[in-house]
């Protein structure tokens, strides 16, 4: 009586055990909000809106990136929003003095990388606990740009560097085009290269990697500057596409960038995780987040479904990570 | 009438059986050693007794009734507790308030319950007089005792309800000698109070020291019951692997090379004072010593990992060294295997291929990648060469046994051109068959020329595999060891109180 219960559970548990279930399990849920939205909206399945919501989510999908392989490797950057606010205030600022608006963004991803700097010296050196080291940082960050900018908008018009955040490539977004490119990188650095295996080693176990000759705190901080010049970059692209850089525009978007990784399936207690889970992510709240609006739904029953899926995606990978433990 | 008697157990995962007819007695105030090769069925076993798992077939009796044991609460009302291979304890709290905290009593005053905190206490000194240590203050923090006093807690923490069956798994692994004489003073003291004991352990000695009977279990079978006092340590491995045991340890080395590591004056605060030695190519030297002693820093301190410790001056190979990090040490050609494998040798979330290139994955790369193919190639070479039971390469390590971990942590030095090799209690945690397969390839290493550091608190294993042995006790080496030294002597040497070793 048991047996007959017991194969299709089975073949659910062997499904579940697979190494990419997770991400399995993110392409058939974005497979199927896809299909709803479709089937609920005319205007939903059209090659203007979908590329509209890649290049909204892409100065997300940036900060996510690198997030990705930092939470992997053990550390945590909550500053990274604030970063990229920073960031637009720097081109503003720099290019409202007449300096080039390219070298004043080279100067904004130079503070970013400076900044991620800072963040990994407190964790690794002066052995800061990520999340306090960051957060208070984060604090730090938003307090300067608000300074800086007196809490005004700055305004930017450059109309060539309105490319970055609203140009098109054969009728694809720029900006969505620049994401998948770092998506890309970040996933053959992450799979293929020594140093991607050094992100999983240093997550997985930190002693035992010291103990291996593995430059532990090296990683570390390389990851924490990789995710100031993310932050940066996203900043870049944000103020870019708005015409304008708004000292506290990027903050709000630090949950959701979060959320992303976590919902990706990478481990907030490192050595575990990928990019693809992260970027599908990314497409599945910045695809929900359009739907909804499509449809109409308020933006306040949207937050409660944010973060009913998040919960939703983590228990799911609870279950799975339970089954791969047996 | 006997106080445990299970018959006819038989257990099957998916199909596979795992035990086969097991007839199992303790009789009352009796210690009884289960023994076997690591799968078994000890673990198995002892899991359907105390209800974890449920058995196929066959009857549990306590004290002549026939109980119903399907779950841990059921083994507990039927008066068996199992005493895990870890030490749980609550280190916050009071050795009172631990030994009660499955059932604290309760009184009322003014109307609302609370802790009757001295009832609490004296039925904790009572627990702790029966167990031979009176002195132990009910109100000390257990986080402030030694681990061999927290286990006594422990026990006393059974004993709290009607214990009457008392499985202890390995209670000495984490232990050293002295701590472990401790713990057997309190076995003697339970066999008064007529609690009979399962004793599982892999130090032979213990258990033809303290038991009064020895099942093995071989491939799900009873392979022998003996009486202690009549058997011999032969029978019983026999017994246990099923083959002739030739000599668990291979030979001593008669060809030492050049001298390869010379430490002077390592010290480090509160731990080491002015250790000087040094090592040979093709020379396995031992560093023995009981808990306190200070050996379990020697070997990190050479490999860098301690970053308090300072030498005088050291070189290897001729070259000047200096104990900076691991990173350092690993490229001046030390290899180090840590005495914790699961906190500090393995990365359990990568693959045995990932675990065993990873210090020296530099030799793997391939332009800007890693050439996983060569990678899996010499994977397939260690599993095969070293005889690594695992389902491949891309097996993830945590779900190894950990004698095949052991094998893994020990090949990832070879891959490298390393010529020293420090090991921490190579075979902590590993069954007998592995242990002697691990003693061998050790051998091997030294014979290819490579010095071995082996810092172990196993006399046995000390006297059995070093060429050489230094003695520390309270961080200062107090005896230099021949290979020929016995374990007793090694012991001796590490226990004297007085300062007149040589």
């Amino acid at each position: 009586m048991a047996s007959s219960a017991a194969a299709p559970n089975r073949l659910v548990r062997d499904l579940f055990a697979k190494s990419w279930a997770g991400v399995a399990i993110l392409l058939v849920f974005y497979a199927l909000i896809m299909l709803g939205f479709t089937l609920l909206s005319p205007y939903f399945l059209t090659f203007g809106n979908i590329a509209s919501i890649g290049a909204n989510m892409a100065f997300i999908g940036l900060m996510a990136a690198a997030g990705t392989p930092l939470i992997i490797a053990g550390g945590l950057d909550l500053s990274v929003a604030a970063v990229a606010g920073m960031a637009g205030v720097v081109v503003a600022l720099l290019s409202a003095r007449g300096i080039n608006i390219w070298i004043a963004s080279l100067a904004a991803l130079v503070v970013g990388g400076a900044i991620g700097c800072g963040n990994g010296l407190l964790v690794t050196r002066a052995g800061l606990n990520a999340f306090i080291a960051t957060l208070g940082t984060m604090s730090i960050i938003t307090g300067c740009s608000l300074v800086l900018t007196g809490g005004l908008s700055q305004p930017l018009n450059a109309t060539d560097f309105s490319y970055i955040g609203s140009g098109t490539v054969l009728g694809v977004p720029f900006p969505l085009l620049l994401m998948v490119v770092v998506f890309v990188l970040f996933w053959w650095v992450m799979a293929r290269t020594p140093f991607g295996r050094r992100i999983y080693a240093v997550g997985g176990n930190p002693d035992a990697s010291r103990l291996l000759g593995i430059p532990v705190e090296r990683v570390q901080l390389t990851l924490y500057i990789v995710s100031g010049v993310a932050g940066a970059l996203g900043g870049i692209v944000l103020a870019s596409m708005l015409g304008a850089a708004a000292p506290d525009a990027a903050g709000q978007n630090l949950l959701t960038v979060v959320a992303a990784i976590i919902l990706g399936g990478t481990s907030l207690f490192g050595g575990r995780g990928s990019v693809w889970g992260t970027l599908l992510a990314v497409l599945i709240l910045g695809t929900l987040n359009n739907g909804l609006t499509l449809l109409n739904v308020s933006s306040f029953w949207q937050e409660v479904t944010r973060g009913s899926v998040l919960l939703l995606a983590v228990g799911l990978d609870q279950v799975r990570v339970r089954f791969q433990t047996r | 009438m006997s106080r445990l008697e299970m018959r006819g157990i038989d257990k099957a995962f998916a199909g596979v059986p795992v035990l086969r007819n097991v007839d199992f007695v303790v009789g009352t105030g009796e210690v009884v050693a289960l023994l076997g090769a690591n799968g078994a069925g000890k673990s198995t076993l002892v899991k359907i007794l105390s209800g974890v798992y449920a058995r196929d077939a066959g009857t549990i009796a306590v004290d002549g009734t026939v109980r119903r044991i399907a779950t841990p609460a059921d083994a507990i009302a039927a008066g068996i507790r199992l005493l895990p291979q870890e030490v749980s304890v609550y280190p916050e709290l009071s050795i009172a308030e631990n030994i009660s905290i499955a059932n604290l009593p309760v009184h009322r005053r003014f109307g609302i319950a609370s802790t009757d905190r001295r009832l609490m206490r004296r039925r904790a000194q009572e627990l702790l007089t029966t167990l031979g240590h009176a002195d132990l203050d009910p109100n000390r923090l257990v986080g402030s005792l030694g681990l061999s006093q927290q286990r006594v807690v422990e026990i006393a923490r059974a004993l709290a309800g009607e214990a009457r069956v008392l499985v202890m798994d390995e209670p000495t692994a984490a232990l050293a000698e002295a701590e472990a004489e401790q713990l057997f003073a309190v076995i003697e003291a339970l066999r008064r109070n007529g609690v009979s004991v399962i004793y599982i352990s892999h130090y032979l000695d213990e258990v033809f020291r303290l038991t009064d009977r020895i099942v093995v279990l071989r491939d799900g079978e009873v392979a022998g019951n003996f009486v202690t006092a009549a058997v011999s340590h032969e029978t019983v491995l026999h017994a246990m692997l099923g083959r002739v045991v030739d000599e668990l340890y291979p030979e001593k080395s008669t060809r030492i090379g050049a001298p390869l590591l010379s430490v002077v004056g390592l010290s480090q605060p509160g731990c080491l004072r002015n250790v000087s030695f040094e090592v040979a190519a093709g020379e396995i030297l031992g560093v023995f010593g009981l808990v306190g002693s200070g050996i379990e820093r020697v070997g990190r301190a050479v490999f860098g990992a301690e970053s308090a410790a300072r030498v005088t001056s050291a070189s290897i190979a001729g070259q000047p060294y200096r104990p900076s990090t691991p990173r350092a040490a690993v490229r001046a050609g030390i290899g180090f295997v840590a005495a914790e494998r699961k906190r500090e040798g393995l990365i359990g979330m990568l693959s045995v291929r990932e675990n065993i290139t990873a210090p020296f994955l530099g030799r793997f790369v391939n332009g800007w990648q890693v050439d996983t193919q060569a990678e899996t190639r010499d994977t397939r070479h260690w599993i095969a060469a070293l005889g690594i039971r695992c389902t491949g390469p891309e097996q993830e390590i945590r779900l190894l046994s950990g004698g095949n971990q052991q094998k893994v942590c020990l090949s990832r030095w070879m891959l490298g051109s390393i010529s020293l090799l420090i090991l921490e209690e190579p075979t902590r945690g590993v069954d007998l068959g592995a242990r002697r397969e691990i003693y061998r390839l050790i051998r091997q290493l030294s014979a290819d020329g490579l010095g071995v550091v082996v810092v172990s608190s196993d006399a046995e294993e000390v006297a059995g595999l070093a060429d050489r042995t230094i003695v520390l006790r309270h961080g200062e080496i107090v005896a230099v060891l021949p290979g020929s030294a016995s374990a007793s002597a090694a012991l001796a040497a590490a226990s004297q109180t007085t300062g007149s070793a040589a």
